[in-house]
This record gives C-alpha cells, structure tokens and sequence, in this order.
C-alpha cells in the first residue's frame, strides 16, 4: 500500500501524527477511492478534495489546501498519492494496453469517441504538438532530446532514481522513435511510485522539526482536453497560471532558483518553460542547450533536480513528486543534487494531453 | 513494412456509438459526406457536434456539408501501438485537420499515407471508410 507508506513517511517527516490531519487530498483513480483511503489510513477527515485532471491534480490540490488554510477551514492538510503502476500494467501507459481493449460494451466517451478509432496515442498526442512547435520554431529534436540528457545526469545523483546511467543526445536521437518525433527516450518511464505532502498553517509549522516551507503563489487553468481541440498546440494553460501564479507571489522568473516540472515527454518541458516566460515563445529550444545546459545544476535553471519523470520515477501521475522535490530544495536537504542558496522553487503539473496546468510558487522564509 | 495496412475490419469497441446529438456525422461519414455543424450567429463551424456553440455559446446550430478539403495543423506517426488491431496497422500517419470551413478542425488517421510524405501545412481531403452498414470514419488523404 504506497499511500499509507507515503503518508506514515510525510507524518514522521512532519513530526505529526494522523489525528492531526483534518484534510486529505488525493486523485487519479475514480469512484470514492479518496473517501476509501480515508478509511484505511483511520482518517475521519472534515475538508476533502478530489480534484483529479491528471497529473497536474496535485498541484491543484496544493493551490486549494492553501486557500482553504488561509481561510481557515482546515488546518492540516495531506496530499496522497500511490501507484503501482509498473507492477499492475507494465510499460503500456503510453502506448494502448492500459486504457485499450478491455471496454466491453461500454461507450467512449466524448471526445475520445473520435480519437481512439483514429489509432491515436497518449505519446502519439504529445508527438503532435511537439512536431507542430518544431514547424512553427524550427525547434530541433536534438533540443528536445538534451532535455532528457541533462535530466539523466540529475538521476545520476540519487538513488533512488530508476535509471542512472550517463545519457547522451544520440542515444535519445538512435532510441527507437515512439511517435514522429518523440523517441522512446523522450518519454518518461513507468513506475511504482507514492508519494504524501503535508500542508499546515504558518503559526503550525513554526513549532515543526523542519525549517518551513511557505506557498507564495498558485494558480491553474485548461485549455482543451483531447489534442486535436488544443487551439494552439505551442501554448499551454501554462502562459495563463505561470504569469498570475508569479505575481501573486511577487517574483519574476529570473529569481527562480529551481524548477519541478512535469517531464511526462521532453516537449512538456520546453512549451511550458517558454510558457512560465522562463525563455521567449520559440525558444526554449536554445534555452535548454545555451550555456551548457540551462537545466542542469548550476545552469541558469536547474531542472528536475531528483532525475524527473524522464529518468526517476512515474508512478501514472507525477505532480505531487514535484511539490516534493522543491520543498526538499529549499530545506537544503537534496543532498548530492543540492542548488546551493535556492530559495525561490517552482513545482508545475501538466495533467491529460497538455490539457491541465498548474503552477505552484515555494518559497524559504526570507522570500 | 506493409505498404497498405488494413483498415477495413473495426473492432467492436472502436465502433462509434451515435448519440442523438452527433449521429449526423456518422451517418453522414457512410454517406460519403463529412458532416459538421455551422452556427448561423458566429458563422463559425465545429466539430464534434455540441448542443451548442463552442465558440460563442450560443443554439443556433446547423448542420452542413463540409467540402472535404483542409490542411494538416500537425501530425505524428505513430510507430507502437500495443492494442489490436493497431499494432498489425503501425507505422501510420495519425493528423489534425484544420477544415476550410472556419473554426472546424478534426483528427483522423491517414492510412494510405506514405509517413515518409507526411508533412505539416500539406492539403488532404477526406475520405470515408464504413464502420458496419449505417456509420462510417473519415480519414484523409493528400489532396494532390
């Protein structure tokens, strides 16, 4: 059971124990699974949320725990989530199987009902905004595959990732390509995986064992749900969350120190780091290449500093690793990945086929 | 590589099951016609078909007759696929087809197409495949 390994984890981490916890947040597996693990974990809690739209749901939840702690609804706040994604289904995810035959008599729903006898997949939808930014920009596969390359050497750092052997732009470019033009390794990898962030008042989390942590900004947005409704396939949700998340938080994207970001495809990466104005419409391409990487440790951007979906861990949904990692960054406690002083970090989920967006600003207490 | 992959046969879970509201399209698709909808307020067109107008809101839809031409938005090729009958079918060219009638844009497979001649802005038309006796697909091909 991941969750409860997550949770009993992030309790021990908190210095909390479960009756402390009045909230519980979690997504991505339908009917009242929430309210089921609620239960097993013995929880009775008073504020729940659900909103689940893919693997950006976390950092949505993230957003509505801290409105409602602001507002005073609830305390203490815990976001759950576990997958064994790799053991139950395999690497299919991405390619059909998962999702696939086994739906009986049972109608598609709108508007995958158009999509899915199309011979579409979920790599196959990334693939095609990607080949329309490369159109559009003229951006270049090799760009898109030194995203995975960077993120590769970041995994080579801990642990724990899933694979962290050196990666260079050929072997992504010689990888098998998945979908025109995305390579296998352009995509993330499958995993089993959880994950839990507790979330509490200011005055709470003063008297904590770990030096606080605080929101500063959040916002998300939807622009579509399958691809083909996507208006603009080189701009997400993001160019709206990134600039209101960022004001709110009173900062601009050259003060932040470190970026989360939700690697499910290399090209997620790029439209999104243009999208938060981390680099000009077009051209996150350079960006990720210029000065010998922006995304790598000491890069103007560190990115994915755990190795990411791309080299770490993708248990189905990713976002709350995201909120995770950034937090472990401004304790200073990210070890061998360390970015030295960060106290401004990122953590922005991507849910569905680029469909979801949320962007959520950390700060240290200083900022 | 198998230089024509059969399309004919359709499983029965990707059969399309018509609602009261789009029904037209499929019905239209075995016609030969692709069938869309036109909003007599905003003059705009969109596909799938909605209750109403998915770009100004408002009921006051129509049915017409598209031409059938449009020009690729982007596509992908899509080399795996693990489910049947796709994995007997890859590598083929999956696009987004902007109509030439405004504001309508579709997806749809383009099984005759070479992937190696794909091409972002190339001009397709559409063409139609039955799905069982009543309903059909529209895929596309290079309009040259």
């Amino acid at each position: 059971m991941l969750e409860a390994q997550s949770f009993r984890r992030a309790l021990d981490d908190a210095g909390l124990e479960k009756d402390d916890i009045q909230g519980l947040a979690s997504a991505g597996y339908g009917g009242m699974h929430e309210v089921a693990l609620a239960e097993y974990l013995g929880l009775t809690p008073t504020w729940l949320e659900s909103s689940s739209v893919g693997g950006s749901s976390f950092e949505f939840h993230a957003m509505h725990a801290y409105r409602a702690i602001q507002n005073g609804d609830v305390d203490t706040v815990a976001i759950v989530y576990g997958n064994n994604q790799l053991s139950a289904s395999g690497r299919t995810l991405g390619t059909g199987g998962g999702g696939g035959g086994g739906r009986g008599g049972m109608a598609l729903p709108l508007p995958m009902s158009y999509e899915f006898p199309t011979g579409l997949t979920l790599v196959g939808a990334y693939a095609m905004a990607a080949q329309r930014h490369m159109h559009q920009f003229g951006t270049k596969p090799e760009q898109l595959a030194s995203i995975s390359v960077q993120t590769r050497e970041h995994a080579a750092r801990n642990p724990n990732a899933m694979y962290r052997d050196p990666l260079t732009v050929d072997d992504v470019m010689s990888s098998r390509l998945v979908a025109d033009p995305l390579h296998k390794l352009d995509c993330c990898v499958i995993s089993d995986g959880g994950c839990c962030i507790i979330m509490t008042t200011e005055e709470r989390a003063r008297n904590l064992p770990h030096r606080p942590v605080f929101v500063r900004g959040a916002a998300g947005g939807t622009t579509h749900h399958s691809i083909a409704a996507m208006a603009d396939m080189t701009h997400t949700a993001a160019a709206v969350s990134g600039p209101k998340a960022f004001a709110e938080a009173g900062i601009t994207p050259t003060d932040v120190d470190m970026f989360a970001m939700y690697d499910s495809f290399t090209y997620t990466v790029l439209v999104v780091l243009e999208d938060l104005g981390f680099a000009p419409k077009g051209e996150g391409g350079a960006f990720v290449t210029d000065n010998g990487g922006n995304l790598r440790l000491g890069g103007a951007l560190p990115t994915n500093t755990d190795g990411g979906g791309l080299s770490a861990t993708h248990p189905g949904m990713r976002g709350l690793f995201l909120l995770c990692e950034a937090t472990r960054q401004l304790r200073g406690e990210a070890g061998d990945s360390q970015v030295t002083g960060a106290e401004i970090a990122v953590a922005h989920g991507s849910g569905g086929w680029l469909s979801t967006q949320a962007t959520v600003v950390l700060g240290t207490e200083g900022t | 590589m198998n230089p024509m992959p059969d399309w004919s046969e359709t499983p029965k879970w990707l059969m399309p099951r018509p609602t009261k509201e789009d029904r037209e399209f499929w019905e239209g698709a075995a016609r030969g016609e692709l069938r869309i909808q036109h909003c007599t307020t905003c003059g705009r067109h969109q596909h799938y078909a909605r209750m109403l107008c998915s770009h100004c809101g408002k009921q006051t839809l129509e049915w017409v007759t598209a031409g059938g031409s449009g020009t690729v938005y982007s596509f992908t090729v899509i080399r795996q696929n693990g489910v049947p009958p796709f994995n007997e079918r890859i590598p083929f060219v999956v696009a987004t087809v902007d109509l030439d009638e405004d504001g309508a844009r579709m997806i749809a497979a383009m099984p005759s197409l070479d992937p190696d001649l794909a091409r972002v802005g190339m001009r397709v038309r559409a063409s139609y495949r039955p799905a069982g006796d009543e309903l059909g697909f529209v895929d596309f091909v290079p309009a040259e």
